[in-house]
């Protein structure tokens, strides 16, 4: 946590804990065996046991573990890749190398164990190609790629294309596109690129373990426009993420399904490109365009560059209809966004995330900024220098002309309407009763977990998220839609702040492309393409679904840990019927 | 113990949204809703304020440190002219640290619902004022109508000095 200026929380509510009783341990599985495919499970290790967690889970500064929580551990055995193995014989993991393809190349892309070294520590975490991220994938707009992936991790995966509106099959959605790929064995993608900007390639199979322990990587289409971006001194692609360690140790997961299910895990050591020290060298004048990726599990970020002056270009999968100024970037998990940056003095400029906490026990909110790097802006001015470029704020009405088309249905009533809500059984009473107290407020974002603790004795097995159809009262995978290939499809989405514990959930939809065309009844004025929106709590956000490619695609919660307790559902893009024309 | 023990059912007995859509906050009729009280200066009139996002290309309008920006509707009903009241032409809304020491103005309010703002505090008291101007520097004249916005709610006397072991 390099360069962090965290408030400290003080004088935690012991007087609520008096109230509360303990409750009784929660009951844990049995063990299960060990196998090449099936590693060995954390109590086979010295030091671990599945009935006596010995790792605490790491808390806010002066806010100690609840004493109705002590000696409860989340009902899952514990898991950690490669636990076990000798890290000196993993290879260390390499920095990210950028491999430009062209249109019909081939791409070997192979997951395997890797050593890294995060803040002094070594740790076994996984790699694409031994690469931390992965290889940065650079190919012309409308380009067909093919990606030989070869799992030759400890849990069986796929490789989705997030964002990307490909071919159904290569969409890497296991239970919906293909079989999970076994550990050992391999499959084959076949990605054509049909939008310019900034995407990412991440598991779909136990994300909340594959994606914390490394395996993600970006994708660059270049648009075949030369001034589809202003100018820049430079590109930099930034994927943010973050680690959830104690001292020198990972926190373990939960091998039969995720622990920390009802926030996700909020890491406590923040990642720019898999590194806790972020550094760029500038020289004076420099315009940066940088392409922000958040690859967190559940973090929403809020970022800046200590006051230099920014600029918004595009964000998931367009660039938006006007430029604008803009002072931070929120990037709710998998959301993308293009910005340029100038920085005109010469000096040392933070790349910082400010947030405001919320210290429950308190009832105060606690400003937390942490510094994820450091921009060293050099004397010696740029050439040449796009300040001119750089201060004017540019339009496309090409993007524009784009949206028109879809313009007489943003007021149309809506075809399909979810609510998100949660379900949970068997949570520990502290917990219950805990929570129960804490409605006084509900946070449209949480923007780091404050209860670290009750949050990861949550597990899949006992929280159940939900996205409910409206309509026909169908949760989740029970949720039967079927639509048109061509169809516009306008989806109103209610986050239901009455939940037991309300939380906002970035809604992600595979394949297709979406605006987010009003927010509470307010209507969007600077309208983008997306492929996953920000939903707040007691927030009404109206999408607007161009279902133009066929097949069933994933709909669901990128925070992993929810989709890994059922937040999902199947849009199912039925093609066109013989002889329409289609 | 003691001290310990009372500001636990302080806490615990503390209102809750659910409660006070149907009863105190009988115009209030979700978590980001704010009723507006009354004062002696215009007893009969009423209203409520909602916050939404304020414009942002994001899912959420956020400061660059992380606070919450949001525009302020306001229903206003029964407010007497301005003029009835004094020297004043206008209503305008103000943002209000808990503590009254720092007042923004966030916009006039007209008659039915006026969006005001950008608010911008965690916790804020949203306060109507009658004015002389409706771009005054300060605020100068009689409040018509308070309220507090969803994040007050969050106020734990915890924080009072009683509960810290320190003479009030």
């Amino acid at each position: 946590m390099t360069g962090r200026a965290r408030a400290m929380w003080t004088e935690p509510l012991a007087a609520v804990l008096l109230l509360l009783p303990v409750a009784s341990p929660a009951q844990q599985p049995s063990a299960p065996h060990a196998s090449p495919t099936n590693p060995a499970p954390m109590h086979d290790m010295p030091g671990m046991s599945e009935h006596a967690m010995v790792m605490p889970i790491p808390m806010p500064a002066g806010m100690p573990m609840m004493p109705g929580l002590v000696g409860l551990a989340p009902g899952v055995t514990p898991f950690l890749p490669g636990a076990g193995l000798d890290l000196a014989r993993l290879p260390a993991a390499k920095a990210s190398a950028v491999v430009r393809l062209k249109n019909g190349d081939t791409l070997d892309l192979t997951a395997t164990l890797v050593r890294r070294a995060i803040a002094g520590h070594a740790f076994a975490m996984y790699g694409y190609n031994g690469e931390v991220p992965g290889p940065l994938i650079r190919v012309p707009r409308n380009a067909t790629i093919v990606v030989r992936f070869h799992n030759r991790i400890d849990l069986p995966s796929a490789v989705h294309w997030h964002g990307v509106r490909l071919d159904n099959r290569s969409d890497g959605a296991p239970g919906v596109t293909q079989e999970p790929v076994a550990p050992g064995a391999d499959f084959i993608y076949r990605i054509h690129f049909p939008d310019a900007g900034i995407y990412w390639y991440h598991p779909h199979v136990r994300e909340d373990v594959e994606q914390a322990m490394g395996l993600y990587g970006a994708m660059l289409v270049d648009s075949p426009d030369s001034d589809y971006y202003p100018p820049a001194n430079r590109d930099a692609v930034l994927m943010l993420g973050d680690l959830l360690v104690n001292a020198d140790s990972l926190i373990p997961f939960g091998r039969e399904g995720p622990d920390f299910a009802l926030m996700g895990r909020v890491g406590n050591v923040l990642l720019v490109n898999g590194e806790p020290d972020y550094a760029l060298h500038v020289r004076r004048g420099e315009v940066v365009r940088f392409q922000l990726v958040n690859v967190s599990s559940s973090r929403t970020w809020n970022v800046s560059f200590g006051g230099a002056p920014m600029k918004l270009l595009a964000g998931d999968q367009s660039r938006f209809e006007r430029e604008e100024r803009v002072m931070s970037v929120v990037l709710a998990p998998a959301e993308r966004y293009v910005v340029e940056v100038r920085f005109d003095r010469a000096g040392r400029v933070p790349l910082v995330n400010a947030v405001q906490a919320i210290n429950h026990y308190q009832g105060e909110f606690v400003p937390e900024v942490d510094t994820l790097g450091m921009v060293t802006v050099d004397a010696a001015p740029v050439a040449p220098d796009y300040g001119r470029a750089f201060s004017t704020l540019g339009a496309h009405p090409d993007v524009s002309r784009d949206i028109d088309r879809y313009r007489g249905y943003f007021d149309r009533p809506p075809d399909k309407r979810l609510t998100l809500a949660l379900a949970t059984t068997a949570l520990p009473l502290a917990t219950v009763q805990f929570m129960s107290i804490d409605t006084a407020y509900y946070a449209p974002v949480e923007w780091v977990d404050g209860m670290p603790d009750m949050n990861w004795l949550s597990t899949s097995k006992q929280v159940r998220w939900v996205l409910r159809d409206d309509v026909t009262g169908k949760e989740n995978m029970d949720i039967d839609w079927h639509v048109s290939a061509g169809s516009v499809v306008k989806l109103r989405i209610f986050n239901d702040p009455t939940s037991f514990h309300p939380m906002q959930h970035p809604i992600h939809l595979h394949g297709q492309r979406m605006l987010v065309v009003a927010r509470d009844g307010v209507p969007s004025t600077n309208l983008v393409w997306k492929d996953t929106a920000l939903i707040p709590v007691g927030a009404t956000v109206d999408l607007l679904i161009d279902a133009s490619n066929p097949g069933a695609w994933m709909l669901h919660c990128h925070i992993a840990e929810h989709l890994g307790s059922g937040m999902m559902a199947v849009l199912h893009v039925d093609p066109p019927a013989q002889g329409s024309g289609r | 113990m003691r001290l310990a023990l009372a500001a636990a059912v302080l806490l615990a007995a503390a209102p809750l949204p659910a409660a006070h859509s149907g009863s105190t906050l009988s115009d209030a009729a979700g978590p980001y809703d704010i009723a507006l009280f009354s004062t002696p200066t215009a007893p009969a009139a009423r209203g409520h304020a909602r916050l939404v996002y304020a414009p942002s290309p994001f899912g959420v309008a956020v400061t660059a440190d992380g606070r919450a920006r949001y525009d302020v509707q306001i229903t206003a009903s029964a407010l007497p002219a301005p003029s009835t009241l004094g020297a004043f032409s206008s209503y305008v809304a103000w943002e209000v640290t808990p503590d009254l020491s720092r007042w923004t103005r966030l916009g006039v309010v007209a008659k039915g619902t006026s969006t005001v703002g950008p608010a911008e505090l965690n916790k804020f008291l949203l306060v109507i004022t009658a004015e002389a101007d409706s771009m005054p520097a300060a605020h100068a004249g009689p409040t018509v109508l308070h309220g507090t916005s969803p994040s007050g709610w969050l106020q734990s006397f915890l924080t009072h000095p009683l509960f810290r072991g320190v003479a009030p």
